[in-house]
């Protein structure tokens, strides 16, 4: 028999009892929307993590924190590493800065500002996609580039501190250093304790480059990007490495680990680049962190989550099942005399198997495409309402981005395919007892 | 054609004792050769149904063999027979064995269907055999909506529509009224004429019987004797 002439006979026979064919459809649908719902649940917040983590950090990156030797302990990374992390395929570039070890004043005219100063290596920081938003890199030793936001905290000297700033945090439009910074002279003052004393020096410097404004939101980048040649014009007025104005114990020893990085960052030139690198780097001793790795947890922990949510989903459709054995069991037994007709006739047992399934599929298959739109409809709702409600009931704000229940494909996916499998599992039986009908018996009406 | 040889059959009575059974056919030897109309006779109770019912396969016989058109078809599994009735075999039942919720159009192309006949030659065949049965105006009426000579024509059409090479009848005028009993024995006549239908009636009507060319005699599950109708 053809298939299109056994789903005609399916037709015909859902028709012959819509009420209860109804019922059984709404038992399914309402066993996958509670199923895709409940897993929802497990995707949207996974959704939210990995968002809100992707948003905080640049997914090619990976922080080398330090190489671990053989005894366990952690040392700085050394142009050694460097050269190494650089010979790895797949890397873009690899950035390393050091930090001054004390936050240095930088003023010109009335105005002043307290920043950090990073000595970074330009030409990889360029390379990794650090851009100037305008001027140049610095060519001269005493030339220097600033962070976008560092113009935007220049105050001037004279206002006290509480007066500077508006209620929101922000510096006051009036106080605002309004005029061109490149090319403009600028001192910056570093100090050094000598006992209690404090003794300070000047350095002057010009401005010739502004970089780009960070690509996170979030992000405020103040630094003041020094030369080497300062780094250690600062070194040699403190007497410590890196500049940092009190000499401490243990110093020593870290004066003599010349050519360290503070801060070493491998940027590769993929996404898909970032595991293999980062396992590379494990295998090589060196302590990394990337967020892909990060995702890999995150992501692990919510697979889990996400499997037993659907763990549960699918006991409603097992539930659901039961109705639909008991309405296939029903539809056998009421058709049986058509079942014996038609077998006598010379229906081959097999079809008789099918159309059954057949109609069980079919009830799997609505119920599913019903329990598919009304879970749609309540994702939505409760990502529309929930928030709304638990602000009014709490009285507490919720991240703009939270999502509480997100409908991916592939949870679609894996929950039609357990609806359908467990619809038409649950039509086998019934179906097998079709083939089985006794020929005899059912036109004798006696089944 | 058909070739039974030395079939017995018994019934198990209950199910605790399996061992309990019921002899209703004895070593029945018999053959229908190609283009015959074979009368199987008896009283009530005799076996006749239950050797119909073992050659059309809806039961296995205990012991002995059948042969249709040079097959052992006491070997086939359900599916097998299912797949041999459809190519081999229409049947005339005594209660008609229409499916209610079919209409007579239906009914009659349900093995058209089984077969997986495609639509169009499907409607071809089933218009011919209303017009030839004189149930075209009454294709879409349900079985409950005709009179039992029509119903009975609708089962003739039925059976008649992958054109068989042997009808298996049983009783097939014990629901018709005597008027159209005899139109239904003329018609049989003709398909055997026209078409070379060969015919095995069950039936305990001597009118029926006397259609045949050879008529078998059954009594108490034995073979009573092979001769001409007359």
């Amino acid at each position: 028999m053809r298939l299109k002439d056994q789903l005609a006979f399916v037709r015909q026979n859902v028709k012959k009892n819509k009420v209860r064919t109804f019922m059984t459809i709404l038992a399914t649908a309402m066993g996958c929307t509670f199923l895709i719902v409940l897993a929802s649940i497990g995707y949207g917040l996974q959704q939210t993590i990995v968002e809100d983590t992707l948003e905080q950090q640049i997914v090619t990156k990976i922080d080398i924190h330090g190489y671990e030797k053989e005894d366990g302990r952690f040392r700085s990374l050394t142009m050694d590493d460097i050269d190494y992390l650089e010979s790895i395929d797949g890397v873009k570039a690899v950035t390393r800065r050091n930090h001054l070890q004390q936050i240095p004043t930088f003023s010109t005219g009335d105005y002043i500002e307290e920043a950090e100063a990073v000595i970074a290596h330009f030409p990889s920081e360029i390379k990794s996609g650090l851009k100037l938003k305008e001027g140049r890199l610095p060519k001269n030793a005493n030339e220097i580039v600033i962070g976008y936001h560092f113009p935007k905290h220049l105050h001037p000297d004279s206002i006290k501190e509480q007066d500077l700033y508006s209620k929101d945090g922000e510096l006051k439009e009036n106080y605002q250093y309004k005029e061109e910074l490149i090319g403009k002279s600028i001192k910056m003052t570093v100090k050094r304790l000598d006992g209690e004393k404090e003794v300070t020096h000047i350095i002057p410097l010009k401005v010739v480059g502004i970089l780009e404004k960070p690509t996170k939101e979030w992000m405020q980048d103040r630094n003041v990007y020094i030369s080497q040649e300062v780094l250690e014009e600062i070194v040699g007025f403190t007497g410590t490495p890196n500049g940092n104005p009190r000499q401490e114990e243990g110093m020593e020893e870290a004066n003599k680990a010349a050519d360290t990085f503070d801060e070493v960052k491998v940027y590769t030139t993929n996404l898909e680049a970032v595991k293999g690198i980062s396992d590379q780097l494990d295998d090589a001793n060196y302590a990394s962190y990337s967020v892909v790795k990060e995702m890999e947890q995150i992501n692990m922990l919510f697979t889990i989550a996400k499997a037993g949510l659907i763990l549960v989903g699918t006991i409603a459709i097992l539930i659901a099942s039961i109705g639909i054995y008991n309405t296939m069991t029903m539809a056998v037994t009421e058709r049986a005399p058509d079942i014996g007709i038609m077998k006598a006739i010379g229906a081959n047992p097999r079809t008789i198997k099918r159309i059954f399934l057949l109609e069980s599929s079919y009830i799997g298959v609505i119920g599913a495409v019903v329990g598919v739109i009304v879970a749609y409809a309540v994702s939505f709702l409760v990502n529309f309402g929930l928030p709304i409600i638990i602000e009014a009931a709490f009285t507490e704000q919720l991240p703009d981005n939270l999502k509480f229940s997100a409908i991916p494909g592939t949870l679609i996916v894996i929950s039609v395919s357990i609806c359908l499998a467990v619809t038409i599992l649950s039509g086998m039986r019934p179906a097998k007892r079709a083939t089985q009908i006794d020929v005899l018996k059912a036109m004798r009406r006696e089944i | 054609m058909i070739n039974v040889k030395q079939l017995s059959h018994s019934f198990t009575l209950g199910k605790k004792d399996p061992k309990t059974t019921l002899p209703v056919l004895k070593d029945i030897s018999f053959n229908v050769k190609r283009g015959e109309i074979v009368s199987v006779i008896g009283k009530s109770g005799s076996g006749k149904s239950t050797l119909l019912n073992l050659i059309s396969g809806f039961s296995q016989p205990t012991e002995g063999e059948i042969w249709i058109d040079g097959q052992q078809v006491t070997n086939f599994t359900e599916a097998e027979f299912a797949d041999f009735r459809l190519s081999h075999l229409g049947f005339i039942f005594q209660s008609f064995q229409l499916i209610p919720s079919m209409t007579a159009y239906q009914n009659i192309e349900l093995p058209l269907v089984s077969k997986g006949v495609n639509e169009y030659d499907r409607k071809q065949i089933t218009i011919e055999l209303l017009k030839k049965t004189g149930l075209i105006n009454y294709q879409g009426h349900y079985p409950s909506e005709l009179s039992g000579g029509q119903q009975q024509r609708v089962s003739i059409a039925r059976a008649l529509v992958l054109n068989p090479p042997i009808i298996l009848a049983d009783e097939p005028t014990g629901s018709l009224d005597s008027e159209t009993e005899a139109d239904l024995l003329q018609f049989i006549k003709q398909l055997n004429k026209e078409r070379g239908i060969t015919f095995l009636i069950i039936t305990h009507d001597d009118a029926v019987a006397a259609i045949g060319n050879r008529t078998i005699a059954i009594k108490d599950g034995r073979l009573l004797e092979v001769g001409d109708a007359q």
